[in-house]
C-alpha cells in the first residue's frame, strides 16, 4: 500500500476547532436548560415530569443497540445454543471467558459443559457477540454486576441463560446490522 | 540439494523463477515444500504412496500441453513450473467448489477447525460464497468406526489417505472406499471395527474432521493448545510427540515427524498414555511414616495446591520435600553406620533422564558406596514396527550411565530375596511401577515386609505406596527438562510441557539435595544442561555430544564426533 500523506493545517483547525467548541456549548447548556424549564414548569403546574428516573426502584427501557452484560442464548427446549466452539473465547480481549466443551447425546452433538465470564474483567465490548457463528451469545441490557464476594462476579452458565424470547428485540437488531 | 549416494542425477528446475537443483526421480511436490514453496494438496503424504486423487496440487509447466499434479510429476532436467499463474489459481478454485460441494457447515462442532486443510485452502484458494442451494449429502456422522477413532462421513473428501494408511504403514487394510461417484463412502470391509495398535494415526492423516481421535474428541480447541515438543514415555523406541496442554493439564499428545525415529506416527497405546500424569493417583505430597500431619497419606486431586475458603494458596500440612529427604538420608547414613554399606540397595525404574540418572549413579557410588544397584525393566508386547518390548523410555540410557550392580553386588532378583531375608535393612526404591512389574508383586510383598526402612521416591500411587517408611513424590516426563536415549541409542530432549504439583521438584533436585544432605555439605543444584555435559563425558559413545546440538529431533550416539 502506498503512503498517502495528509498536510494538516494547524491553525484552521484549531479556528474551527474553536468554532465546534462554542457550539458544542451552547448546545450542552440548551440541553440542560429545556430539562430545567420543563421540570420547572412541572412543579409550577403540579406535575413534575423529571429526566431522571429513581434507579434501581425505577428503570429505563434501553434501546436494543445498547451493550450491556452478555449473556447465553437458551433455546425454547431449555437448552443453551452456544456449541462451545471457542470463538468468543479467543475473540475476548480481555480472555474473560472459559469454556469447557463436552459431547451430548443430542443431534447438535457439542455444547459447553461449564461456560464462565468473569464480569468483574468483561468491559462490555461486544467481540464475543460478534465473533459466535451461533448467535448464541449477546449483549443484554443488565448491567448490575455487584456481588458479595470476588467469586460471585463470575457468572456461570446458568446464571448466563436468558430465554430467547426475551433477547429478541437484540437478536432482532443483530440481523439488521449485519445485514446492512 | 546436492546429490547424495551417488546414484541419483542431480537436475535444475525452475520453480515460480527460482532455480532449484533436485534429485532426479523426486516428485515436484516435495522438491517445491522442501524448498520453502507452497503448494497446496490433499491427498500427498510424504509418507504414504502417490495417489492423485484431489487435483488440489495442480501446477503449469512450461510446454506441457495442461495442467499437471505436481505430487505425481517427478522433475526433470530445464523443467518451468509455475504455481501462481492464472489457470492454476482457477483449477484450485473449481476443486476447492467441488470438495466444499456436500461438506457441511460444521466448523464450530468440528475438532479439525484450527488444524483443518480445507479451512486453510478454502481462505486461500477457495471462494468465499457457494453457488449452489441444493441440499447437501447427508451421511453417517459421529460414528465410532474403531473402539479410539470417530468418523463423520459428510466431512470426507475421499482423498484416501486412511485407506493407504492401514494399506501400507498398519498393514492392517481394514478402510476402503466403497461405491462409486457420488455414492462413494470410506468404511471398514465387513464392517469390523478399526482396531489396530495404530490406528489414531488415521485421524492424524486425515486432512480434514472426517477422522477423530475419540479421546480429544470435543474436548479442546486447538488453538488454546500449548505445544511442547518431547519424546513419548511410554516405551523405549522414543517417538517424538507433540502434547498439546491446556491450564497445565494434558489434552493429547501428536506424533511429530523424525524419520529417524517414528517418521510421523506412533502407537495408540502411547498416545492414550498421559492420564498417570494429572490423574487422581499422582502423589502430590512428601510424606513420613509416624508423622503427624499426614492424613490423608499422600492425597490427590486434579488441582495441585489447596486453598482456603478465601481462595488463599496454602501450604500442605505434611512434611516438605526436604523434610522428607533429610529424614531418608538419616535412615540410609543410620544403616551404613550400623549395618554397614551393603545393607542398603536401590532399585531403579528408568523413566528418569540421563541427566537425573547420572547423579542417582553417582550418589550411589560415591556416597552410598553399596555394590546393591539394580535396574528394574518392565517388559510387554513388542512389534516389528514401532512398538519395543521395554516399557520405560529410558532403559538404554540408564544401561549406558553403568546403572547395574557393583563389585559383589546383587541384581533384582538378589536384591529382593536379601531384603527378605533381613540382609538388606534400608530399600531405596526410585519409581515402583517398574519394580512391581519387573519382579511381581509375589517377590516384592515379602521384601518389603522385612525392611527396617522403605524409601519410595514415585510419582503415582502402587502397590508399593502405603508401605512406604518415606515418600518423595517425584515429577513426571512432562514436567522435566532434560535427556533420554532410545533403544537404537538416539539422545533425544524432552521438554517440560506443564508446571510440576505445588512444592514438588524434578527426581534429579531430589537427588541433588539428598547427596547434600548424606555428605552433611550444601552442593549445586541439580542444572539439567549442565548435568548433560557430564553425561556425554561419561559415556563414551555420547563423547562429544552438546546439548544444544540435540535440538527437536535428538543425536545418534557416536554422532558426536
Ligand atoms: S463483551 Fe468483550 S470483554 Fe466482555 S466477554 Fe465479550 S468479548 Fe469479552
Ligand atoms: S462463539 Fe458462540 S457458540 Fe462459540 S463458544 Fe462462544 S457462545 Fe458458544
Ligand atoms: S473438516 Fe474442516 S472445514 Fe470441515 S467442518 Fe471440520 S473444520 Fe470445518
Ligand atoms: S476419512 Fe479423511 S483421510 Fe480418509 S478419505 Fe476421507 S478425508 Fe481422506
Ligand atoms: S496432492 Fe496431488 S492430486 Fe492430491
Amino acid at each position: 500500500m502506498a503512503a498517502r500523506v495528509v498536510t494538516v493545517d494547524r491553525r484552521s483547525l484549531r479556528a474551527r476547532g474553536g468554532a465546534f467548541g462554542a457550539r458544542a456549548f451552547a448546545k450542552g447548556l440548551s440541553v440542560t436548560w429545556k430539562h430545567f424549564s420543563r421540570n420547572l414548569m412541572g412543579w409550577v403546574r403540579g406535575k413534575p415530569t423529571v429526566a431522571t428516573v429513581m434507579f434501581p426502584e425505577e428503570d429505563v427501557v434501553k434501546p436494543a443497540a445498547f451493550r450491556g452484560m452478555p449473556v447465553l442464548v437458551q433455546m425454547d427446549d431449555g437448552k443453551e445454543r452456544c456449541v462451545a466452539c471457542g470463538l468468543c473465547e479467543w475473540a475476548c480481549p480481555v480472555d474473560c471467558i472459559s469454556i469447557d466443551p463436552a459431547e451430548t447425546p443430542d443431534p447438535i452433538e457439542r455444547h459447553p459443559l461449564r461456560f464462565d465470564i468473569d464480569m468483574g474483567r468483561c468491559m462490555f465490548c461486544g467481540l464475543c457477540e460478534e465473533a459466535c457463528p451461533e448467535e448464541a451469545i449477546v449483549m443484554s441490557d443488565r448491567v448490575e454486576i455487584s456481588a458479595f464476594s470476588r467469586g460471585g462476579i463470575v457468572w456461570n452458565k446458568e446464571d448466563l441463560l436468558v430465554p430467547q424470547d426475551q433477547l429478541a428485540r437484540r437478536l432482532d437488531w443483530i440481523r439488521r446490522s449485519y445485514e446492512r | 540439494m546436492t546429490e547424495r549416494d551417488g546414484f541419483k542425477k542431480p537436475v535444475k528446475v525452475v520453480i515460480d523463477g527460482r532455480e532449484i537443483v533436485a534429485e532426479a526421480g523426486e516428485m515436484l511436490l516435495q522438491v517445491a515444500l522442501d524448498n520453502g514453496v507452497e503448494i497446496p494438496h490433499y491427498c500427498y503424504h510424504p509418507k504414504l504412496s502417490i495417489d492423485g486423487s484431489c487435483r488440489m496440487c495442480q501446477v503449469k509447466i512450461e510446454k506441457a500441453p495442461k495442467l499437471a499434479i505436481s505430487c505425481n510429476t517427478p522433475v526433470a532436467d530445464g523443467m518451468v513450473v509455475d504455481t501462481k499463474a492464472g489457470e492454476v489459481v482457477e483449477a484450485r478454485k473449481a476443486v476447492m467448489e467441488l470438495l466444499l460441494l456436500n461438506h457441511p457447515l460444521d466448523c464450530p462442532i468440528c475438532d479439525q477447525a484450527g488444524e483443518c486443510y480445507l479451512q486453510d485452502y478454502s481462505f486461500g484458494h477457495g471462494r468465499s460464497e457457494a453457488r449452489t442451494t441444493s441440499p447437501r449429502r447427508k451421511g453417517v456422522k459421529r460414528h465410532p468406526i474403531g473402539p479410539r477413532v470417530v468418523f463423520d462421513q459428510e466431512r470426507c473428501i475421499l482423498c484416501r489417505r486412511c485407506v493407504r494408511f492401514t494399506h501400507e504403514i498398519s498393514k492392517t487394510d481394514e478402510l476402503r472406499v466403497f461405491g462409486a461417484g457420488d455414492r462413494s463412502r470410506i468404511a471398514t470391509s465387513q464392517d469390523r471395527p478399526l482396531d489396530n495398535p495404530y490406528s489414531i494415526n488415521v485421524a492424524d492423516v486425515c486432512p480434514v474432521g472426517a477422522l477423530l481421535s475419540a479421546d480429544f474428541h470435543h474436548k479442546r480447541r486447538v488453538w488454546f493448545l500449548e505445544e511442547t515438543e518431547t519424546v513419548c514415555p511410554t516405551c523405549s523406541n522414543g517417538c517424538n510427540v507433540k502434547i498439546g496442554a491446556f491450564r497445565n493439564r494434558i489434552e493429547r499428545l501428536v506424533p511429530r515427524r523424525n524419520d529417524e525415529v517414528n517418521d510421523t506416527w506412533m502407537c495408540d497405546h502411547g498416545r492414550l498414555n498421559y492420564a498417570f500424569v494429572q490423574d487422581e493417583t499422582r502423589l502430590r505430597e512428601p510424606a513420613i511414616a509416624g508423622r503427624e500431619a499426614r492424613e490423608p497419606v499422600p492425597v490427590a486431586g486434579p488441582i495441585d495446591y489447596t486453598r482456603d475458603s478465601d481462595g488463599r494458596e496454602v501450604r500442605a500440612s505434611g512434611p516438605s520435600v526436604d523434610e522428607a529427604i533429610a529424614a531418608a538420608a538419616a535412615s540410609l547414613r543410620a544403616a551404613v553406620a550400623t549395618y554397614g554399606a551393603t545393607s542398603v540397595a536401590v532399585v531403579l525404574t528408568p523413566t528418569l533422564t540421563n541427566e537425573e540418572t547420572l547423579l542417582l549413579a553417582r550418589l550411589v557410588r560415591e556416597e552410598l558406596k553399596t555394590p546393591h544397584f539394580a535396574l528394574a525393566v518392565p517388559l510387554g508386547l513388542s512389534d516389528d514396527f514401532l512398538i519395543k518390548p521395554e516399557k520405560v523410555a529410558n532403559a538404554r540410557g540408564a544401561r549406558d550411565l553403568g546403572v547395574g550392580p557393583g563389585d559383589g553386588g546383587k541384581d533384582l532378583a538378589g536384591i529382593l530375596a536379601a531384603c527378605a531375608s533381613g540382609e538388606i535393612k534400608v530399600l531405596w526404591v526410585v519409581g515402583s511401577d517398574g519394580l512391581v512389574a519387573a519382579a511381581g508383586l509375589d517377590a516384592v510383598e515379602p521384601a518389603v515386609a522385612n525392611l527396617e526402612a522403605l524409601l519410595l521416591q514415585d510419582t503415582n500411587r502402587s502397590a508399593l505406596t502405603d508401605r512406604a517408611t518415606v515418600l518423595v513424590p517425584g515429577c513426571t516426563w512432562a514436567e522435566k527438562d532434560g535427556s533420554m536415549t532410545n533403544h537404537a541409542g538416539r539422545v533425544q530432549r524432552i521438554r517440560p510441557a506443564l508446571r510440576p504439583p505445588t512444592g514438588l521438584v524434578a527426581d534429579g533436585e531430589i537427588f541433588a539435595r539428598m547427596a547434600s544432605a548424606l555428605r552433611g555439605e550444601a552442593g549445586a543444584p541439580f542444572e539439567p544442561r549442565v548435568a548433560f555435559a557430564e553425561v556425554a563425558k561419561a559415556v563414551p559413545s555420547y563423547v562429544g555430544l552438546e546439548w544444544a546440538r540435540l535440538g527437536s529431533r535428538g543425536l545418534a550416539a557416536g554422532q558426536g564426533a
